[in-house]
């Protein structure tokens, strides 16, 4: 028993020390950026070290009271890219700076909230239809007239309600993750079985496959619809490596691959925006004052940072287009250079190591895939993103999770955070690490219970 | 499913290994690629709000220096440039939304103090509270010649170069159409915009420094060259009677080449080459042989970039070398400068200035010093020698040579200097219509003086005049021109 509590313990001072680094980094990054772009020391210094230490302390406590077996580094990490994040985003607009701030902390609260009503993960296997509607239904939102917004690329991904705008598209990735690994856990034998014979092709049952084909046409009929290619090869990639992680069949890869490259292929050839896209990706110095100026730019930025780096507010991260956005990896290469751009890369891998060891350790189905899931969907947006403005793959417009401006995308992967805390601090317990103490829910119940006990105890005996 | 997740891990590991050698690439392996190409102002940005140093020519002009900005402006500084379009294909122009070109990309560094030294040595200012830490980059050149040779030119396309013999010192190097970089140095993003686009769609290619950014067809200056291969192979020397014909069917073709108008032309060496006549030095090509050219030509730097100090020279050319051997007669055009052979002005005026030198080839230079804001000589340009094509007896008998055509040849016209100092030309044209057609060529001469103790060699080449061709024709219209800035040249004290 000494033994187990000690390695929850450790694993919790563990996370204290790496967080206590990450306020170091971003406090001094802040203070950098501010040097470097005004010269002085910023005059909001000390409540953003305030709430700085105040956020990071919150969601180390919550993990400590409600997830205290969970993996060390999950946190420190997530926390790592988004202090990044925050001090090029303050550099590059004050303005959008504060609303972050706001943004910051509404995440932390749906952290923590996920984590108080997720108390069992394999709770969320339960509604896996109510999740599939509802992810379907956001992913539908932005094409209904009046509330769909077009963003300036073209791409239809935000939604306007009353003065709420947002990208249900973030919100989407994750319940159909959870979809996805739930039905797949239920049926994966089945699937796999392949007892529909179509000539020498073994083939899963069409019953079984069928709502799995439905969900994912479906993400891509919308994205396509909406002219988002980032969320459709997002969805399209997770869908394709959580059928194949749950079938334990390659076939499903290599279809998926092919089946990728036949749409990408007829997406080349019907969509204009498309085929602009793929050029520009080939050659951006065809146009680079209009079409190509953005890519141009980072990597024009890129080439100043060098290895080290302009250095913190002494770049010009400004002359690219949505550097604070989808192309804050190339503002974080300019200023801190290969060296911190590389960092950034490390810091995604080691989430992603983490996220996949989830997986490895659990023995449940469901919440084996579903870290799986979580895992893909984060790891492979970053992926795209990174990839389109260095220039690797055609860049396509999504967010780079953690990192970007953007409250949707910061709630979103802070929900996704919480969820694979919640795994990690599940499969600890199920391996005997540490013991299965009682939900809070459980505990409220037993309080209730022995308070009318004592009331019925002293009624008896007045 | 443990094994899939393995395999998941691993191909995660691979895409983010492909954007970790994606990155090197981009900021390691492209870096000085990107960070030198015109359109990349990520440097200027930074420097933008810091002092930036002046340029000044040899005898004293500021070309380009910074002014305080509008006091309504976001920025501090305001580039400007004193002697307008003078100066504008050696300074180049410094804007903050389209970059900057010529010293003012290349020398940068020097100008806002950014180099190690200016650095380390700047440091007790900067301490002391005193943030100004830029430099000052010194041309060779002198603003009083290079107007003299502006005003020479006139309106008409071309180049003038001038270049100092015993150092390869770039003394003037103009070039019309140029262009004022004042309007695109503004502050104002739109209409600087304005400006670049109507030059970048320009005749002339005003934004280009033609004299050593463009190659042009010879002619008849290519000459020096033939002989002077010739006369290192031994093949020539000055007794050697070439027949007086009026045409000559060359090896392996029908065509006869002839001279200029169809003249009957021969005699000794001095005498064809002051009336430049064409067989002989087509006959004198085709007896040396293809490789014996080829391999000439490259010893006098063709095929080669110009060494000059300021961005992307080009080279000049003697044209396609394969299967030379088996078409003699492109052969025998290319020995007086006609078929693919095409020079850079600049080369020109230092294959002049290497016949004044004993032989060696200088490696051109713009920038004599870059000083730093205390004064103090940070680096000074050595003069080097780039070549040495021909030997210092050869080439005393082609400055002879060319004393001639300036005497009694197709110079003799238009060359004398002032005070009769002695001078060596040779000149050329390159006709560029085909039989029958309007006749048009580039105008050249080469010259420098005095021949006796060489100081300046020049080169002039006109553009596409719609004169009548003639072996004179070269000498008529550049000639003129030469005398002028040599005359101007001649005044400088030594």
């Amino acid at each position: 028993m000494a033994r187990t509590m000690n390695l929850a313990r450790r694993r919790r001072s563990g996370e204290l020390t790496l967080i206590i680094m990450v306020a170091l980094i971003t406090g001094g990054g802040y203070m950098l950026a501010a040097l470097g772009t005004n010269s002085e020391i910023p005059a909001r210094i000390v409540p953003f070290l305030v709430a700085l230490v105040a956020l990071l302390i919150i969601t180390h406590i919550a993990v400590r009271l409600l997830a205290r077996g969970a993996d060390a580094t999950i946190l420190p990490l997530a926390a790592f890219l988004h202090g990044i994040g925050y001090v090029m985003i303050t550099r590059i607009d004050e303005r959008l700076a504060g609303l972050q701030t706001t943004w910051s902390f509404v995440s932390v609260a749906a952290f923590i909230a996920t984590l108080v009503i997720v108390q069992r993960a394999t709770d969320l296997a339960r509604y896996k239809w109510l999740l599939f509607t509802a992810g379907a239904v956001l992913l539908m939102l932005p094409m209904v007239p009046g509330i769909g917004t077009t963003f300036n690329t073209g791409a239809r991904i935000w939604v306007q309600l009353g003065p709420i705008n947002f990208q249900p598209g973030e919100f989407a990735k994750l319940a159909l993750a959870i979809f996805f690994a739930s039905y797949l856990a239920d049926t994966k034998e089945l699937i796999a079985a392949g007892t529909w014979k179509l000539g020498p092709i073994h083939l899963p049952s069409p019953r079984y496959i069928a709502p799995l084909l439905i969900a994912w046409g479906f993400s891509v009929m919308v994205m396509v619809g909406e002219k988002d290619l980032g969320s459709s090869l997002l969805f399209f990639t997770l869908f394709i490596v959580m059928l194949w992680v749950a079938t334990q069949r390659i076939m499903y890869l290599i279809a998926g691959a092919i089946l990728f490259a036949g749409a990408a292929y007829i997406a080349w050839r019907i969509f204009g925006h498309v085929q602009e896209r793929v050029d520009i990706w080939l050659n951006p110095w065809a146009d680079p004052l209009d079409d190509g100026y953005q890519i141009v730019q980072a990597l024009y930025g890129l080439s100043d940072g060098g290895i080290l780096g302009t250095g913190l507010g002494v770049g010009s991260p400004n002359t690219v287009p949505e550097a604070q956005n989808d192309f804050i990896f190339a503002s974080i290469g300019e200023e801190l250079g290969l060296v911190g751009a590389a960092t950034v890369l490390i810091g995604f891998m080691l989430l992603v190591g983490a996220g996949l060891r989830i997986a490895m350790r659990t023995e449940n189905s469901f919440e084996k895939l579903l870290a799986v899931g979580l895992t893909t969907v984060m790891g492979i947006q970053a992926f795209i993103i990174v990839g389109g403005v260095i220039k690797v793959i055609p860049l396509t417009g999504i967010t780079l999770p953690f990192v970007s401006y953007g409250g949707s995308s910061l709630l979103a992967n802070y929900v996704l955070l919480a969820l694979l805390i919640r795994l990690s601090d599940s499969s600890a317990r199920r391996l005997g690490e540490l013991p299965d103490d009682p939900l809070l829910g459980e505990r409220w119940s037993a309080w209730r219970l022995r308070r009318s006990q004592r009331r019925t105890y002293r009624g008896v005996t007045p | 499913m443990n094994r899939q997740i393995r395999q998941l891990a691993a191909g995660f590991m691979a895409l983010y290994i492909s954007l970790f050698v994606a990155l090197n690439y981009w900021q390691v392996e492209r870096q000085e690629d990107l960070n030198s190409r015109v359109d990349n102002t990520r440097q200027i940005l930074r420097e933008f709000n810091q002092p930036r140093g002046p340029i000044i020519t040899a005898d004293g002009m500021v070309v380009a220096d910074s002014v305080a900005a509008p006091a309504a402006s976001e920025y501090d500084f305001q580039r400007r440039y004193p002697t307008g379009d003078l100066f504008a294909n050696v300074t180049g122009y410094y804007s903050i939304s389209y970059g900057a070109t010529q010293l003012e990309k290349s020398h940068s560094d020097v100008l806002v103090g950014a180099t190690g030294r200016q650095r380390v040595l700047g440091l007790a200012e900067l301490v002391g509270g005193q943030g100004d830490n830029s430099g000052t980059v010194r041309l060779t050149m002198r603003s009083d010649l290079q107007q003299v040779a502006k005003d020479a030119l006139g309106e008409r396309e071309g180049s003038v170069v001038v270049i100092e013999i015993e150092t390869g010192a770039v003394a003037a190097l103009w070039s019309y159409p140029s262009y004022d970089p004042n309007p695109i140095s503004a502050l104002d993003f739109e209409s600087a915009g304005d400006v670049l686009t109507f030059l970048q769609e320009s005749p002339g290619d005003p934004l280009l420094a033609n004299a050593y950014q463009q190659r042009y067809m010879p002619g008849s200056t290519f000459k020096v060259l033939t002989t002077g291969i010739a006369l290192e192979a031994g093949r020539i020397n000055t007794r050697t009677k070439f027949p007086t014909e009026v045409e000559w069917v060359p090896p392996q073709t029908d065509n006869p080449i002839a001279n200029f108008e169809s003249t009957p032309c021969g005699g000794d060496l001095p005498e064809v080459f002051a009336r430049s006549c064409n067989i002989p030095f087509a006959r004198t090509a085709v007896d040396l042989g293809p490789a014996a050219m080829v391999s000439g030509v490259q010893e006098w730097g063709i095929g080669e970039e110009i060494p000059i100090d300021l961005p992307r020279p080009v080279a000049s050319t003697f044209g396609s070398s394969d299967n030379l051997d088996q078409a003699l007669a492109l052969l025998a055009m290319r020995g007086f400068g006609g078929n693919e052979v095409q020079m850079v002005p600049l080369h020109m005026a230092m294959v002049a200035a290497t016949v004044a030198n004993g032989g060696e080839m200088m490696k051109p230079y713009v920038v004599d010093a870059s000083i730093d804001h205390s004064g103090r000589v940070l680096e000074r340009t050595e003069p080097e020698v780039w070549k040495r094509p021909i030997s210092p007896e050869n080439a005393l008998i082609l400055n002879s040579l060319m004393q001639g055509v300036a005497t009694r040849g197709t110079a003799s016209c238009c060359i004398a200097l002032a005070g009769g100092i002695p001078v060596a030309a040779k000149t050329g044209t390159a006709q560029l219509n085909d039989t029958g057609e309007p006749e048009r060529s580039h105008a050249w001469i080469v010259a420098f003086a005095p021949a006796n103790e060489p100081r300046y060699a020049v080169a002039v080449m006109l553009k596409g005049t719609n004169a009548e061709i003639s072996s004179s024709t070269g000498g008529r219209l550049a000639g003129p021109i030469a005398k002028t800035v040599l005359d101007a040249a001649m005044a400088i004290p030594a």
